[in-house]
């Protein structure tokens, strides 16, 4: 799966799951004020990576995802 | 006419939530699908006598203990509660080995170790770690708990591995295991916070009522309409209506529309968010992820009704397994390989008892020929001849401890279909939804959702049982009215 594929794939999944427009989605934007999370929206985000690519964010490693383009570095990053 | 709370289904954790609401002033209305409220807590009459659904035994009603302070704030103290035997208040048979449980963490540590002295240390450990679980459950509820302390770090932990590393012999895991049929153990998703949970407060002290679990409800009921609130039954939920982003009426399946400034649900949290239709909060992450939560075990019970005069009353809860296999036995689709044995006080003073169940867990895929298209008691002959052979290897297990117990007998039956057709809880689950170690933050819910004015409550968010039930009201009461409100409560 290359880089393009997944920032495709994921901005289409969470447009979905997260019924916002997905122009907003760029890649210095903050996931979690895109999205609209919080604490409780925020498990959501971890189920729907989870589930579709068998990623599991630990709740350290959530802290360090702020911006869509630190979410593709770590889905990427983790993918084996 | 507005209600300040609306509560849908009136099972224990509703009705508890119902009674806090309107002692605290709140003009609460309950709004019950089933005939009574009760849900998993409810009993039904067969030829004069009084048979439970999903209540056996509580723990922990001592003053200081586990549910003495929230029973005591519930009115639920004064019940006739009657005290299980201190020496043996659970008695585990594995093969032909008997093993019991004694009240109080002392003691139990101390007679198990009679059975396994090398292993003295280690059910030590294991007794002042049930202690401190216990006390950590209460203190979570106080005004200076922190939020994120709500997952706790044995939620994190497997329960099977906990055992396996603190004890080497491996009759001892199956014996300490052996009395939790009251939750459902898998090696690869139970939580130590849940087997902990499962066990403590009952080893304080374990107690049955002398009448039925629906003394409970019936009490709770009682207090919350002398409070002013209200219960209509036969009141099916069909839409929770949002509008600008907050839940405005519950609308029935008869039309009737009540209309609330905040609500509360006991039913399964997927089946509150089906209500649901439209929504500008729920978005389809939080739908999905609670449809793709996958549910506990349901029970096969057999409720024996005994001839007058023929059985000797046992204050103890018999469990008898075939093989030390406690962890797996249920998985054995073929044969009944362990149960758990309960009998019922005898209400007129009498020294025989006329009433004892036999359960033994049932998955739901068993279940799934009949799912769709019967009703209860109009089931097809092959459901009517599963129950029985079930019965029958069920009543043979038991008959292990209670000779001729089928010679003296006639029985009824009850499988997850039963469960799920009378308390509405979807597969028939016993326990709710399953708590995985390894997905503590998706499998513990909270009782926040993203409408602000709707909660939850009930088995299926943190713990389940008449102890974790409880518990969670209590949690779910606290986002109402504040952790120092409830605490207060509890200290009066």
């Amino acid at each position: 799966m290359t880089r393009e594929d997944i920032v495709k794939e994921v901005n289409n999944l969470l447009a979905e799951e997260f019924e916002v427009d997905l122009e907003l989605f760029t890649p210095d934007a903050n996931v979690r004020d895109t999205l609209s999370l919080d604490s409780l929206s925020l498990v959501d985000l971890v189920a729907i990576i989870q589930q579709t690519y068998k990623i599991k964010i630990p709740v350290a490693d959530l802290k360090s995802i702020n911006t869509f383009n630190d979410l593709y570095n770590y889905i990427e990053s983790h993918l084996s | 006419m507005k209600y300040d709370v609306i509560i849908i289904g009136g099972g224990l954790g509703g009705l508890e939530c119902g009674y806090i609401l309107s002692q605290a002033g709140r003009n609460v209305l309950i709004l019950e699908q089933g005939m009574q409220p009760g849900g998993c807590i409810q009993s039904y009459r067969r030829h004069g006598l009084m048979f439970d659904t999903g209540f056996h035994y509580v723990g922990g009603l001592d003053e200081g203990q586990s549910l003495h302070a929230a029973f005591r704030f519930l009115g639920l103290l004064n019940l006739p509660w009657r005290r299980l035997d201190t020496n043996g208040f659970d008695r585990i048979t594995i093969g032909e080995k008997d093993f019991a449980f004694a009240q109080g963490y002392g003691m139990f540590s101390k007679k198990l170790a009679e059975d396994f002295p090398r292993e003295r240390a280690a059910l030590s450990r294991y007794a002042k770690l049930l202690e401190e679980s216990a006390l950590q459950q209460f203190a979570a509820l106080s005004p200076n708990a922190q939020e994120s302390a709500s997952i706790s770090p044995q939620m994190e932990t497997s329960a099977w591995q906990y055992l396996t590393e603190n004890f080497h012999d491996p009759l001892l895991i199956n014996v300490l295991s052996g009395t939790s049929l009251k939750m459902e153990l898998r090696k690869e998703s139970l939580p130590l916070f849940t087997f902990l949970h499962g066990n403590s407060s009952y080893i304080e002290n374990s107690w049955r009522l002398k009448g039925d679990g629906s003394m409970i409800a019936d009490t709770l009921i009682k207090n919350i309409q002398t409070q002013g609130g209200t219960i209509i039954c036969n009141a099916k939920v069909e839409e929770l209506e949002e509008k600008e982003g907050r839940l405005v009426h519950a609308i029935c399946s008869n039309g009737e529309r009540y209309e609330g400034t905040l609500f509360i649900s006991d039913i399964h949290p997927d089946s509150t968010t089906r209500l649901i239709k439209q929504s500008s909060l729920v978005k389809r992450s939080f739908r999905n992820r609670l449809a793709n939560l996958e549910n506990t075990f349901g029970m096969f019970t057999v409720s024996l009704r005994i001839q007058p005069n023929r059985l000797r009353y046992f204050n103890w809860n018999q469990y008898i397994y075939r093989q030390p296999d406690v962890w797996d036995f249920y998985q054995d689709d073929t044969d009944i390989n362990g149960v758990l044995i309960s009998c019922k006080v005898p209400e007129d003073g009498n020294e025989y008892t006329q009433q004892v169940d036999i359960l033994t867990p049932m998955s739901w895929e068993r279940c799934k020929a009949w799912n769709n298209h019967t009703q209860v008691g109009k089931r097809d002959n092959n459901y009517k001849m599963l129950k029985e052979q079930m019965a029958e290897q069920c009543i043979t297990l038991a008959e292990r401890f209670l000779p001729g117990l089928r010679n003296i007998s006639k029985y009824y039956t009850s499988t997850p279909l039963t469960w799920r057709d009378y308390t509405l809880t979807p597969g028939g689950s016993a326990y709710g939804i399953r708590k995985d170690f390894r997905e503590p933050l998706m499998t513990v819910l909270s009782p926040c959702t993203p409408i602000p004015n709707l909660l939850l409550t009930g088995q299926n968010l943190m713990l389940h049982g008449v102890h974790g039930v409880t518990m969670t009201a209590l949690f779910t009461c606290a986002k109402v009215l504040g952790n120092e409100y409830i605490w207060n409560k509890l200290k009066e």
